[in-house]
This record gives C-alpha cells, structure tokens and sequence, in this order.
C-alpha cells in the first residue's frame, strides 16, 4: 500500500480548488461571479489600505503620546470585524470541503492545518492582518524598541484570531448542519440584525437625557474588556511600552493561554468531523414510537378539494418556518422601529408637523405597499419552496391553474391578515388613520395585489429557483426576478404615491378610493387573464422548473 | 382474447439538441403486466419514463396509456396513473401523513377518505411510528416507501416506478415487493425501471431493455431467452451451461453487449 504524501496532498487540494474555479468560469454565471469578484476585491484592497493607514496613524499617535492602552480599541476593531465578518457573509452557507477530504486518507494532523489554511485564506484574515501590520508600523515609528516584542504579541493575536475564527466556523458548520438547529440560528440571526435596528433610536432616546448608570456600565465594560483577547494584546504592549516588563509578559502568557484553549475547542470539534460523527436529522433523534389519530385535511368553503389541499400545504410549509415566517411580519416590525426612530424624531419637529400633520395617514399606506413589498419574496418564487414536489404537481391529475390559483389564495390571506394587523398596529402606535386613507389603501390593494399576483406567477414559472425555507441568504430569487420585481414596484408604489399627492392637491381624501379602483377594474383582468393561460405556460416551461427545483 | 395494450407508444422521441435521448421507440404492455424496462445508465430509460408519465414533453411520436392519448387527454390519464418519479417528488416540510393525506385530495379523494387510505397506508409502510417528523428528516428508504404510498393511494390502474429499489433495504424491499405483487393480482399493470436485475427477474413477466435510446428487446423472459440463443452460437464468457436457463443478467449483457471491459485486466489492482 503507498502511503500517501501530506504534501502532495495538500498541492492536490490547492489544485483541485484552482480547477473548481476555472471550470466555474465555463458557464456565464461564472463569468459574472469572476467580475463582481474582481470589484469586490478591489473594494477590499481599498477597504484594506484605508485600515492600514488608520491603524498606522492611531497606533503611532496612542504610543507617542504615551496613551498606549488605548491601542486595545484598535485591536477590539480587528478582532470583532475578523469574527463577525465571516459569521455575517457566509454563516449560513455550509462548507462541503471538509465531507469531502474525509473520504480521502488524509491524517488528523494534515485535515486540522488545512482547516486553518482555509481560514487564513479569508478576506477578513487579510483584512485583520493587514490592520494588525498597521499597527505594528504605527507602534514601531513612535519606539522602534518594541518591534520585536509587539510583533511577538501581534502575532499571538493574530493566530488567536484565526484559531478562534475556525472555532466559531466548526460550531456553526455543526449546528447549521441540522435542520432544527439551522433555523433556530437563522431566526436568531434576523432577530440580532432586527436589534441593531433598534440601536440607534433608543441610544437617542437616552441621549437625551444624562444616565450615570451607564456611564458606570462603560466603566464596568472597560475593566472587564481587558480579560478578553484585545485587551489582553493591547495590555500586554501598554505594559511594556510603561517598562513594566512582568505584568506585560503575564499578559501575553494569558493570550497564548487562551489561544492555546480555543484550539483545544477546535481540535474537539474537528478530531469529531474527522472521527465521522453523523449529524443526520433522523439518527440525531431517539425513534419513539407515537402514535396519532386520524387527521382530516382542512376544508375550503367553495373551492375544490385540491385547491383546498394546495392551500393547506402552503400554510403548513409558512408554519414550519421561522425564517420566512419572520419575513412576512417585519412590515409591523418597521412600524415600531419608525415609531422609536426617525419618524417619531420628525414627528416632533415643525417642518415635519407643517408637511404631513397626520402621521398615521402615511403610516397605515406605507406599510401595506411594505406588506407586499415582502410578500414578493414568496409570490415571485411560489414553487421554489416545493422542490422536488413540483414534479408531484405535474404528474397529479389537476390544472396547473388550480394550484397556482391556491397559492394565490395563501398569498392574499397573508396580506390580508398583514394589513389588518398594520391597521391594528398604526392605530395603537401613532393613532388611527383617516378613514378615507384606510379605504383607500384597501383600494390600493385591490389595484396592486392583482398585478403583483400576476407578474408573480408568470416570475415563479419563467424564472424559478429552488430554496430551503428554513434558510436565509443568496438563494431567494433569480436575477430576471430581482429586476423584474424592482420594475414592478417601482412602477405601483410610484402610481400609489401619485394617486394619494392627487388627493392632497384636491384636499379631498376620498378621491384616492375611486381612482384605486379604477386601477383595479385593470389589474384584476389582467390576472384573470394570465391565470387563464398559466396551464399552457406551465405544460411548456415543464422541463425548466422540473430542472432547477429538482436539483440536488 | 386480443386485449388493447395498457402503455404504447409509437416512434417515441426525444432530443436534447444534437443527443437523441430516446429514438423512435415503440412499447407495447399488455394490462396487468409486470414490465421491466432496463437499460445501462444513459441509455434513456428516465426519459422514457419521464415522458410517458407526463414530466416531459416528447419531441415527436405518441404515447396512449389506458386508450387514452397523453397528449389530449392528460388530466384523464394521470388521475389513473400513480408515479414515482427518478426525485421521488415529494413535500419535505410535511409530515408523512399530511403529504400522503394531501397526494389523495389532489387525485380527488375526499377528505376523509384521503386521512384513512394515509393512515392505513402510514400503518403498512411501517412509517406511522413517528406522525410529527418531517418528510425531509426521513431516510432515504422510508422517503421511498412513503413515494410509493403517495402513488397509490387513489388506486391507480398502472403504476410507473422509476428506480424504486434503489438505496432501499432489504426489509423495505420486502415491503415494496409484496406490495406490487398485491397489486398485479389485483389487475394493475406496473411498469418499472431498475438496474437490480435479481428483482427484475423475480417480479417481472416481461421486459424491454432499452439501449442508447433504441429498443433493443421485448417481450416475455422467455421470449428473450429463446431471441438470444438462436441468435448465438458458440459458447462465450457468461453463457449458461447445456441444461440450464440464462439468467436476465447474461441476457442483459449479451443484448447491450456490456462484457468487453471486463476482460480487459488491471494488473495493478490487489
């Protein structure tokens, strides 16, 4: 038996990601993934310079005027952008390599460095490296004498950094590669970005007043700021930087100890991928043996059973996730950000008080154009969801009309119990809107919804595109659908905006209703019309959507 | 008695550009028949099937299933038919019972009809142990079985399974054949593929094995047998000695001629 070489191995992998990469340049999606690579790197180089010269220029000021603890901010700015960067770019992205290498016989040793070699690779560790080499250049020009020594401490950092990175990476490869899990995260995630929504108007809320307890707070976070890396590695050069040499090298033992830890965390996490740990859904869970009653289908007053039963599917699928589900309510979330943020902010000032002197009158029509603004990310893809059920469609003795007419249904409860749940929210929170701007949105409704149903269904058939509902990220939509979507919305909030200035020129607010309607005697035939013609569309454009939704 | 074929086709075709997938086949399965349809991989037998179950439009030929035409009639031949496609198609984010219960009411059960025939299917399939997992969370075996469920619940006439004992067990098989072997005593006619030629051989009355997107053979096991050895003279690696039977293996491999690389030896092979 030849035993193989670790370093031919690792040249084999090097190529084989070189290979993977030519040969995606093959198709022209490749090729456009090429050139917005090629500007994103060129922002990041930016990005990277802009870094280094900051780094450098704080550095040197913090150490030549004898403020060296100060460089634990620069340092607490490398360290989040290294960890939070990967997380938020492509957290929820699964790594195939690492199944992949497992097959060959590669040793613990060899997978564990490739490991880290894939992180060293990042833009964020380029990034962080460059920031941290500013730094050093920075320290080294206000006292050349701490070289050695900030670069010995620079670089634990830094290795702490990248170890940290993989360790966070392995974990989330772990608990995405569960599907309970993954959307438990994914939810988690929306949330968090939710929160940082919020940041700003309640940091304004407290601005406006003195709060001596936070002041304490920050005082209480910067003491606690120096046990964690960045202030281990900006304690360790301040120290040394005063000649107090022991306390400086006490914290530099501290950061490699903690490196050494979470390396530790990393080589668990890894020697269990290498071991083979099965994270399959199904052997994750013990096999109790339930048992259930008979469950009948729901019923659907006036339409036939496999509408019905369509219907029933689309619901049960927007039950079971947390991420589309959070999705389809942010329009109310946006309600109570604008109520704490910026419109509540202009809402007191003058200008604003002269201009629009009824605020839920504005709210209660946004936030219904917002309602079918998210509901596009379901009505512009309807089948993506399904997979490989779409063949189940096909081969089932109904109209295509049939189902796509339920998913409609699914569609236009969800605005519906959206917009009444709007209606419910502006009126607690700014107050109940003018009952001519209430009609008239309902109006408005009736003139978009059609429209959007209908560009939606032909968008869903013409241009489709799998996705997991448990998921967030890049795979929402096709390209034809983004514009598509982008022209369309233009074109109705745009005639919306246009109707409701028309009735505050005339000031009369039920002029918007009938002009809405109006609209509407158009949009609904046209639906109609599509709707007619959609089995036809579909039995033609079968090979296309059996293609893409049934894709491994 | 002279019975009208249930599946037949007539120069079926299908091109992907410059490939001919499927060339101009004619099939012909008499009703409650167990046909086999093989092929080596590529040879065209999921676009075969793909098209007579109406997942893919034929470039040119015709297809009648129970007298009907699929063209004309497609909504009438698919409310008699049940599949299981090369996908499987199923609804991952629902649980065993609510996909079964659904596949009814889309074929016109009522809906208590639907959540009985699930249940019992459920009950069969052993699969009715854990009601509140996901499709998705299912293995690969048990998506299978449930595939099959979801293709018979309304009782179809013919049944077209494709590839239905692949990454199947043993215990899963057993339930599957028993199965289709309750149905063809009913009088269904199933039309399968499969490259596990035992099964074949066991479960089916007749095959046809398609190659390169030709019909290269057709008929009964027996039929076959008798076409390939007045065809052969001479013994050759793989022949059957005097007395005994050809297997549907050596059948297969003397029609689509798939032995020649197997002679050829790699010396540095353990």
């Amino acid at each position: 038996m030849i035993r193989p070489e670790v370093s031919s191995q690792l040249i084999a992998i090097a190529e084989l990601r070189w290979r993977m990469f030519l040969n995606g340049l093959r198709s022209k999606r490749g090729k456009m993934e090429l050139a917005s690579r090629i500007l994103v790197t060129l922002a990041f180089s930016l990005g990277g310079l802009l870094a280094f010269t900051l780094a450098t220029g704080f550095a040197w000021y913090f150490v030549s005027q004898n403020k060296a603890e100060y460089l634990a901010i620069l340092l607490w700015a490398v360290f989040l952008f290294w960890q939070l960067f990967p997380v938020m770019a492509t957290a929820f992205t699964n790594n195939p390599d690492s199944a992949e290498l497992l097959r060959f016989p590669i040793t613990y040793g060899s997978y564990f460095l490739i490991r880290l070699a894939y992180g060293f690779f990042d833009p964020a560790s380029a990034l962080g490296t460059v920031g941290l080499s500013g730094i050093l250049l920075g320290i080294t020009l206000a006292r050349p004498l701490l070289f050695p020594y900030t670069l010995l401490v620079l670089f634990t950092f830094a290795l702490l950094n990248l170890v940290l990175m993989q360790t966070i990476f392995a974990w989330l490869e772990r608990w995405l590669a569960q599907r309970r899990t993954r959307e438990i995260i994914s939810v988690l995630f929306i949330l968090t970005m939710f929160s940082f929504q919020l940041i700003g108007p309640l940091m304004g809320r407290l601005g406006r007043k003195p709060h001596p307890e936070l002041n304490q707070a920050f005082e209480m976070g910067a003491r606690v700021q120096a046990f964690f890396p960045p202030g281990l590695a900006g304690s360790a050069i301040a120290q040394f930087s005063h000649a107090r040499f022991l306390p400086g090298l006490a914290s530099l033992a501290f950061l490699g100890a903690l490196t050494l830890a979470i390396g530790i965390l990393l080589h668990l996490r890894l020697r269990a991928q290498f071991r083979g740990e099965n994270l399959n859904e199904a052997a994750a869970r013990p096999a109790s043996v339930q048992t259930q009653g008979l469950r009948v289908g729901w019923n659907l007053p006036g339409f036939s059973q496999p509408v019905a039963a369509v219907f029933e599917k689309e619901m049960r699928y927007l039950a079971r996730s947390g991420p589309m589900l959070l999705t389809l309510i942010m329009p109310i979330l946006m309600l109570l950000i604008f109520r704490l943020g910026p419109m509540n902010s202009l809402r007191h000032s003058s200008a604003f008080s002269r201009s629009f002197s009824r605020t839920p009158d504005m709210a209660f029509p946004g936030v219904a154009a917002y309602a079918i603004l998210v509901l596009t990310n379901l009505l512009f893809n309807s089948f993506g969801g399904d997979g490989g059920g779409i063949q189940f469609f096909y081969a089932s003795p109904i109209n295509f009309r049939q189902i796509v007419l339920a998913k409609n249904l699914t569609h236009a409860s969800i605005l519906a119990v959206n917009t009444a749940l709007a209606w419910i929210a502006v009126s607690y929170l700014y107050g109940r809107p003018h009952l001519a701007v209430s009609v008239a949105t309902i109006a408005g409704l009736l003139f978009a919804a059609p429209l959007n149903f209908a560009a939606g269904n032909l968008l869903s058939i013409y241009a489709p595109k799998k996705r997991d509902f448990s998921t967030f990220g890049r795979q929402n939509a096709s390209q034809t659908t983004v514009l598509a979507s982008f022209g369309l919305q233009i074109v109705t909030v745009g005639l919306g905006v246009a109707i409701f200035m028309l009735a505050r020129l005339y000031q009369n607010p039920w002029l918007a209703t009938p002009l809405f309607l109006m609209l509407a005697a158009v949009t609904i035939p046209i639906y109609f019309m599509v709707l007619r013609h959609i089995d036809g569309i579909a039995i033609e454009r079968r090979e296309t959507l059996v293609a893409e939704l049934c894709r491994a | 008695m002279d019975l009208a074929p249930t599946i037949s086709t007539q120069a079926l075709t299908r091109r992907f550009g410059d490939l001919v997938a499927v060339d101009g086949i004619d099939l012909n399965v008499a009703p409650g028949q167990f046909f086999g349809f093989l092929g080596p991989n590529g040879a065209g037998k999921s676009t075969t099937i793909k098209m007579l179950t109406g997942l893919l439009a034929p470039s040119s030929g015709r297809i009648k299933i129970l007298g009907l035409d699929l063209n004309t009639d497609p909504v009438d031949v698919k409310r008699q038919i049940g599949v299981v496609p090369e996908g499987m198609a199923l609804f991952g984010r629902l649980t065993g019972a609510e996909f079964l219960s659904f596949a009814g009411r889309m074929y016109g059960l009522d809906r208590l009809t639907a959540a009985k025939r699930a249940a019992e299917l459920l009950e069969f399939m052993q699969l009715a142990d854990q009601p509140k997992k996901l499709v998705t969370d299912y293995s690969h075996g048990m998506q299978k079985k449930l595939a099959l469920a979801a293709a018979v619940i309304h009782g179809p006439k013919v049944l077209f399974l494709d590839e239905p004992f692949e990454g199947v067990d043993a215990i899963a098989a057993g339930t599957l054949k028993s199965m289709l072997q309750g149905m063809i005593a009913r009088g269904a006619t199933i039309f399968l593929t499969s490259h596990v030629l035992e099964i074949v051989e066991r479960l089916c009355s007749h095959v046809a094995i398609i190659h390169q997107g030709r019909l290269v053979a057709q008929g009964s096991l027996e039929e076959l047998r008798m076409g390939v050895e007045a065809q052969t003279s001479g013994a050759r690696e793989g022949t059957a000695t005097a007395g005994e039977k050809l297997t549907l293996e050596q059948l297969f491999l003397r029609i689509v001629g798939g032995t020649g690389h197997a002679e050829q030896e790699l010396s540095w092979l353990g």
